[in-house]
């Protein structure tokens, strides 16, 4: 599913954020990406879905080769991948069935598809109760698991979460977890990023380290 | 495509509604600046349209020597006659002439129908066809009669039309370089008052690019947005206009037809109103292209 080769990336003169990094993910995968704060998660991310640029490697996300994209096709990668944000990032003026299908009308489905497909992505994370719902209404948990739904209903190949349960309790981070796994059943693959000891204790998936923008174990 | 065209309009709805008072802003600023083109629109309208009746009325008049010979008279006549331009050819004799100026100023001036000689000459007054080269063919035939022996001198008030030329095109040059300034300065602010409506949607522009939309679909509310700032602003002021031009007719289309005989003031014609539609659409559409463009550019990867 993603394969990346010797990334670089650097902010101005400081430390790179990346260096050297490569690793493979296998289509159907579940990954923890962790490490310290400020080790490179949330860059190698930006650089996977195609928001930042890579000073120097290659990296190919379901047989895209992203560097090679240019600002009019950049939307090929990204309809393929499904982002979930630690900031859930929903339009506080958009209800819960609104913010989810946005995703569908930013590819153009018909408005009987939206329906079906936002329905069905409502229901999988447990939230069609709350379809008229603003986000501000809503608790945390409640939130993630809309963005989550928004990630899910264009049924992207992968999935990548940075920090997903970083502003939920513990029980909360676990049942938001089993929703990712329940994706992952799926057929998904999921990148997901944390540094909660505790979740990556309790699920044993493939640990992919970074340490000051080293892959240190993959 | 039907769901991409209902999706812009009512996204470009609701960024009007949500940025209302920035967008009556930027309408106003079009309607006042489109009023003032506008106005000078009419004004050079109405005074090519007094040239234009002064042309039609122009005549050239061919004064003649006194000791011209018959011979030279009919050859002149034959010239005369041989133009397709001209349309009719009036003899006036000196006496004809003598006589019908003491009858004009008989009571205005006593001292000239105390004169024992007649100081006039004999004249043909030509009249010619309407058309648009119609001042040019008077010139024309002017220029080649200037050097014909028997004529003591040409008569159709060139001074006066050629100044009035000259200001017309002073006048168009004026108005064209003011309106590119206009349009510049309306092609700025309506960029700045896109550039306002993409700021206060940044995280949904943001989350729109994350989630996979082409430029294309971000584009285009804003477009149509920046488009619909340039008709409304522009219809407003065509209707300013016209309220300006009605009063003006009810004020002064009286006095202005006792001084310039035929002379009707008129609107802009559907031409000009075109072309000030579609130049509000190009500086609309232009105004919210640059923004766009520019923001989609500042947040491509870097």
């Amino acid at each position: 599913m993603i394969q990346a080769f010797n990334l670089h990336k650097s902010y101005g003169g400081g430390a790179p954020a990346l260096q050297n990094v490569s690793f493979t993910i296998q289509e159907g995968e579940f990954v923890f990406l962790t490490g310290q704060s400020g080790a490179g998660k949330t860059t190698l991310f930006k650089i996977l879905f195609g928001w930042e640029a890579l000073d120097q490697g290659q990296v190919l996300v379901g047989g895209i080769n992203v560097g090679k994209l240019n600002e009019n096709n950049l939307y090929t990668l990204r309809r393929k991948v499904g982002v979930v944000f630690q900031d859930y990032k929903l339009l506080p003026k958009k209800t819960v069935f609104d913010n989810v299908a946005f995703a569908q009308q930013i590819i153009g489905a018909d408005k009987k598809t939206i329906r079906f497909n936002t329905w069905d992505a409502l229901k999988s994370v447990g939230l069609t109760n709350k379809k008229d719902a603003y986000p501000p209404q809503l608790s945390g948990g409640e939130q993630q698991r809309v963005a989550i739904a928004r990630a899910l209903v264009n049924d992207p190949q992968l999935i990548l979460a940075d920090e997903p349960t970083g502003n939920l309790d513990p029980e909360i981070s676990l049942e938001i977890l089993e929703l990712f796994e329940k994706m992952n059943q799926q057929g998904k693959t999921v990148i997901m990023a944390t540094h909660s000891l505790e979740m990556l204790q309790v699920r044993d998936h493939r640990l992919l380290i970074l340490n000051r923008g080293r892959i240190v174990q993959s | 495509m039907i769901s991409f065209v209902l999706n812009a309009l009512r996204t470009t709805r609701h960024n009007i509604k949500a940025n209302k008072q920035v967008f009556l802003m930027s309408v106003a600023t079009i309607t006042i600046a489109f009023t003032i083109q506008g106005l000078f629109f009419l004004v050079f309208v109405n005074l090519n349209t007094l040239l234009s009746t002064w042309g039609k009325q122009v005549q050239l008049i061919v004064y003649l020597d006194d000791d011209i010979s018959k011979g030279r008279m009919n050859s002149l006549e034959e010239t005369f006659k041989s133009n397709k331009e001209v349309d009719s050819i009036s003899y006036i004799s000196r006496d004809e002439a003598w006589k019908g100026f003491k009858n004009t100023f008989y009571e205005k001036s006593g001292f000239v129908t105390d004169l024992d000689f007649n100081p006039l000459p004999a004249s043909y007054n030509l009249k010619f066809r309407d058309g648009p080269e119609r001042l040019n063919n008077i010139r024309e035939l002017a220029d080649s009669l200037k050097e014909y022996k028997g004529i003591e001198s040409l008569e159709y008030g060139e001074k006066w039309i050629s100044r009035f030329e000259k200001f017309m095109i002073i006048l168009r040059v004026f108005i064209l370089v003011v309106g590119a300034i206009l349009c510049v300065g309306l092609i700025l602010i309506i960029s700045n008052t896109i550039k306002l409506s993409i700021y206060s949607r940044q995280d949904e522009i943001d989350l729109m690019l994350l989630l996979g939309a082409t430029h294309r679909f971000i584009k285009t509310p804003l477009l149509l947005e920046g488009l619909v700032q340039g008709v409304i602003g522009v219809g407003l002021a065509l209707g300013i206009v016209k309220l300006i031009h009605v009063y003006m007719r009810f004020q002064f289309q009286g006095s202005l037809e006792s001084i310039f005989r035929g002379v009707d003031l008129q609107f802009l014609g559907q031409p000009l109103l075109w072309a000030m539609i579609l130049v509000s659409i190009f500086i609309g559409w232009v105004g919210s292209l640059l923004s766009i463009t520019q923001y989609l550019h500042s947040t491509d990867r870097k």
